[in-house]
């Protein structure tokens, strides 16, 4: 993959939106359990 | 002639159906399928886990997600898709990761405070999509007020169905007491994830990917994710494999269901492509209807109802069918549109994607799908195996003795399968399945 596809993939919110929530889901999971 | 419009011409030789119109179709098949998806998982007798059988839907679900876009469009056309936009497998990764750890949410949910109350609760998932449709992606931007009404509307109609048609059937579940609020909280956190796995469904159709292409990389997010909550939750692999075993004479119902529910989220897929995520995913959230139908024509779940519950049940299903009308009505107009493309126009600039070529494929007319791709050796072994797998899975299964009303089931397994053959005939019709 080109450098500039890695910098817009990192730098992209769409991105960053489900992995942050992805996170915190998983770290509710592991609360609740 | 350019590339786009030679494709557009052959499209509308191919068939003069609407997107919005072939959208909603796809939104409605998936809610078929995903809500049939529940029969085959309610033939295992009691005494396993929620979590063995949820993975039993994903390991048939993995299995099935290889095997049907190979058979639909062969792994040249899959891999050369992939190869275009290599960038969203991450999003497919991502997708799958989400729905993973979502689903064992609702596994606990339904534990701690019983499906009446989980299952409306993380049914707002479609309202999550509608919110992240509408931020990221300019779904519903532009649009008439009538058309917000009817979407919102519609969404939140479907919402309040589910709800009460939940509270009708509460004397399935009782949950746990004193946990309740442990449940709410993951049922709504289930809500959030599922509602935020949209966002890499919409990023994927925006950038003229196929939808067979990403749900062979959402599966692995899925799998993998899976068995890592498996090993985290029986306390490593030997565990996880000695109850796997101990389950495998109950294995094959979960992989139908698993299997049924891959050709709903295909259609929700489509749907989501063809209509975005604020029409498609209310639409397809209808399964509730499907999966009660089975359970109280086919599997005699509600026979003791009262009169109240039953007047209950037709209320929360006119409620639903009349949130899925309203949206069904509500075509983006051009203005819309305009911001429909922006949205793509960002991805194809951000990624270095060719304007006209996904500008083609996001309106179902793949320049390439028509295309001949050869077929390899190793497609033939991918069927196979799967259906090698299915076979074994069936040969060792006991037999169940659950009551089960034949004429029903006959046809209800009929109601299923037409819409397939109708929904997946319009599909190659208009899009050679882009």
């Amino acid at each position: 993959m080109k450098r500039a596809n890695l910098v817009a993939i990192l730098t992209d919110v769409h991105l960053w939106v489900p992995v942050v929530v992805l996170i915190l889901g998983t770290v509710l999971l592991m609360t609740l359990r | 002639m350019s590339k786009t419009t030679t494709a557009g011409a052959r499209a509308t030789l191919r068939s003069g159906i609407s997107l919005h119109k072939l959208g909603v179709f796809c939104g409605l098949s998936a809610a078929v399928w995903l809500g049939s998806a529940e029969a085959p998982t309610k033939l295992v007798n009691e005494g396993f886990s929620p979590f063995l059988i949820s993975m039993g839907m994903v390991m048939g679900a993995f299995v099935a997600r290889w095997t049907i876009p190979t058979l639909l469009k062969g792994t040249g056309f899959v891999f050369d898709d992939l190869k275009e936009k290599p960038h969203l497998m991450v999003w497919a990764l991502v997708g799958g990761m989400l729905w993973a750890v979502a689903n064992t949410l609702t596994i606990f949910a339904v534990r701690n405070v019983g499906l009446a109350i989980a299952f409306p609760l993380w049914n707002t998932n479609s309202l999550v999509g509608l919110f992240w449709g509408c931020l990221l992606f300019k779904e519903l931007r532009g649009s008439r007020a009538k058309d917000w009404a009817k979407v919102i509307g519609g969404a939140a109609a479907i919402v309040s169905g589910a709800a009460v048609l939940a509270v009708a059937t509460a004397q399935q579940n009782a949950g746990t007491p004193g946990k309740a609020a442990i449940g709410i909280i993951a049922a709504l956190g289930a809500g959030v994830l599922l509602g935020t796995m949209y966002i890499p469904y919409r990023k994927a159709y925006i950038s003229g990917m196929n939808p067979l292409s990403f749900v062979t990389i959402f599966t692995f997010g899925e799998l993998g994710t899976v068995f890592v909550l498996g090993w985290i939750f029986y306390g490593g692999t030997g565990p996880l494999l000695a109850e796997l075993n101990r389950a495998r004479p109950m294995l094959f119902w979960p992989f139908v269901g698993g299997f049924c529910w891959v050709i709903g989220d295909l259609f929700q897929n489509y749907a989501a492509k063809y209509i975005g995520i604020g029409r498609g995913i209310p639409l397809s959230n209808t399964n509730q209807l499907w999966g009660l139908a089975w359970g109280a024509l086919v599997f005699g779940e509600f026979v003791g109802l009262t009169t109240g519950s039953k007047l209950l049940i037709l209320m929360g299903s006119i409620i639903m069918i009349a949130g899925a009308v309203s949206i069904s009505m509500a075509s983006p107009p051009p203005s819309e549109m305009t911001n429909w493309d922006a949205a793509m126009h960002r991805e194809c600039d951000r990624y270095g994607l060719d304007r006209e070529n996904v500008a083609a494929v996001v309106g179902g007319n793949d320049p390439l799908a028509d295309n001949k791709h050869p077929r390899r050796w190793w497609e033939i072994l991918i069927v196979c195996v799967a259906s090698g797998i299915f076979v074994w899975l069936a040969v060792g299964t006991r037999a169940q003795h659950i009551y089960v009303n034949l004429p029903w089931m006959i046809l209800l397994i009929l109601g299923t399968i037409i819409p397939l053959g109708l929904c997946g005939t319009l599909l190659w019709r208009r899009t050679r399945f882009s």
